[in-house]
């Protein structure tokens, strides 16, 4: 099998010896990774941009136009995975088209096979911790100092979430590569996936529940009792517990999110509702 | 500055936030990113920057998870955001702006997802079909960043045509209901803040919700302190716990 990389590879290094795939196929799908979501569609999601990532392995992989096409309409097939991390499904399918390129035997379906049975994972825990967790922290640190005014706010919130980012995109392709299938078998099965999406977890749940604190507010402008013993029910509230009202409507959206009620319809329920009361003098 | 040069680089920066998908989806996108580039624009970035904090907590729930999309809040910021500067107004008024026209644009961003994408996803098909990699590699570079152009010039238009408008409508308003949108935009962050519990909580972990309340709610810590703490009642747990979880695993088994 190395046989064939030695003359067609003579100028180009490739990322191991026993492949054909260079440095330089090796950069342009990292590039080309960060494309992911920007030809999303209802069909069938990120796949144009997915062939577009696998394209220049492709390329190197298969001379015969057959062979193209049929690896082409391999990767234009459905694909939904947090994009951050794409780049570990691309190393892990890059890898095995060229075990495919070499060995007639190799049973291509396997290729997709895998590539959906992965996504999934992949996405629960990729969404979790980009959208939940990091984001989650980057905005928690940025809106604090944002609303002073701070500029360091936006480059903060930027910084936070883009340096482990980049981080873990450049380390997924390098390992999906390296370790073709058996990378995110090994992870997965030692439960260190899972060890690490719950701890990251317990970490967004709690900058979720200092948020809802911090930056939720409501409060009741009526009293009771008249004259001189006027109490506002507010100070009664703030005994009880601090934020107590913001806990209470942060438990209702839950409830309400739970019966499947959608979000622009709470959105805009919010909105009448705190008109009525504003107009009542309630609040 | 001119009012073209304005408009250009007000699109210019529409363009440039929606490609952040086309650049590592590295988030660029969010109001507390755009808002301050919109004010450097109109000559006062510190509005912009309190815009921003305000409209990412507004959008907190807004998210692209598997098939749904967000609102649009790219629009929403930008046009918000040069309204506030432009005429002044109290800061709050960003979000009774930036909801409506998120939800606007999100109606034209998925005729663009339903036909105009799935349409080069066919497009792509057939130079699959062909064997022709580099027909499917332009499909991808024309139609990912030509949808951002379409979107950045519709923004564009929004901001010639919509920044008058929603002037002349909003001196009619009266003030109680202005008040009770300023009411309402300490409220709207709860329901981000609820769909990204729904999204993470588990019996076993919910109970590190109300720990980050109660830390915030009582003894004022800030987010970026609660944080700390979180990473740390995490390496505690991955240090502590792992060997155990994995042993009680296998006796699942």
């Amino acid at each position: 099998m190395t046989t064939i990389s030695k003359d067609e590879t003579k100028n180009l290094s490739t990322i191991s010896p026993e492949s054909r795939i260079t440095k330089k196929d090796f950069q342009q799908c990292f590039w080309r990774s960060l494309t992911l979501d920007s030809s999303w569609n209802y069909e069938r999601m990120q796949n144009i941009a997915y062939c577009y990532m696998m394209a220049p392995i492709i390329r190197r992989l298969y001379e015969d136009r057959e062979e193209r096409a049929a690896a082409l309409k391999r990767h234009l097939e459905f694909m939904s995975v947090t994009p951050h991390i794409c780049t570990l499904l691309v190393g892990i399918s890059g890898a095995m088209e060229e075990e495919n390129a070499k060995n007639p035997e190799f049973d291509e379906n396997s290729i997709n096979a895998v590539k959906s049975s992965l996504m999934g994972p992949m996405a629960g825990v990729g969404d979790s911790f980009f959208w939940g967790t990091l984001k989650l922290i980057a905005a928690g640190v940025g809106i604090a100092l944002a609303s002073q005014g701070n500029i360091m706010g936006p480059i903060l919130f930027f910084l936070i979430i883009n340096v482990p980012h980049f981080i873990l995109r450049y380390l997924c392709l390098d390992k999906g590569f390296q370790y073709g299938t058996q990378f995110f078998k090994d992870i997965s099965s030692g439960g260190i996936i899972t060890k690490i999406t719950e701890a990251a977890t317990m970490l967004g749940l709690m900058v979720i529940g200092g948020m809802t604190a911090a930056n939720v507010s409501f409060s009741l402008a009526i009293n009771v009792g008249s004259g001189d013993w006027a109490e506002s029910v507010q100070s009664y509230l703030d005994q009880i517990m601090p934020g107590l009202l913001p806990a209470v409507l942060f438990g209702i959206m839950y409830w309400l999110l739970g019966k499947k009620v959608k979000t622009t319809t709470i959105l805009i329920a919010v909105m009448v509702l705190c008109i009525i009361l504003s107009g009542i003098g309630v609040v | 500055m001119g009012q073209a040069v304005q408009v250009i680089l007000i699109i210019f920066i529409a363009f440039f936030a929606y490609m952040h998908c086309y650049m590592g989806s590295t988030m660029h996108n969010r109001p507390i990113i755009v808002a301050p580039l919109v004010g450097l624009v109109l000559g006062d970035w510190q509005t912009g920057v309190v815009i921003g904090a305000t409209l990412e907590l507004v959008f907190m729930g807004a998210f692209p998870v598997g098939a749904s999309n967000p609102p649009d809040f790219v629009s929403g910021t930008i046009i918000s955001t040069a309204y506030v500067i432009l005429s002044g107004s109290e800061v709050t008024a960003a979000v009774v702006l930036a909801v409506p026209i998120a939800t606007l644009v999100l109606l034209f961003d998925n005729i663009q997802m339903t036909f105009v994408l799935t349409w080069a996803s066919h497009l792509a098909d057939k130079y699959a079909e062909a064997g022709d990699i580099k027909g499917v590699e332009w499909v991808q570079r024309i139609f990912g960043i030509g949808n951002k152009v379409v979107l950045a010039l519709v923004v564009g238009l929004g901001y010639i045509l919509g920044v008058p408008m929603i002037e002349k409508i909003l001196s009619y308003v009266p003030e109680f209901v202005t008040y009770g949108l300023d009411v309402a935009a300490g409220v709207i962050p709860a329901i981000g803040f609820a769909m990204l519990a729904r999204m993470m909580i588990s019996k076993k972990t919910a109970a590190f919700l109300v720990l980050g309340f109660l830390l915030a709610a009582y003894l004022n810590i800030s987010v970026t302190g609660i944080a700390l703490f979180g990473l740390v009642v995490a390496l505690i747990y991955v240090n502590f716990m792992g060997n155990k979880e994995v042993a009680a695993d296998d006796d699942d088994f």
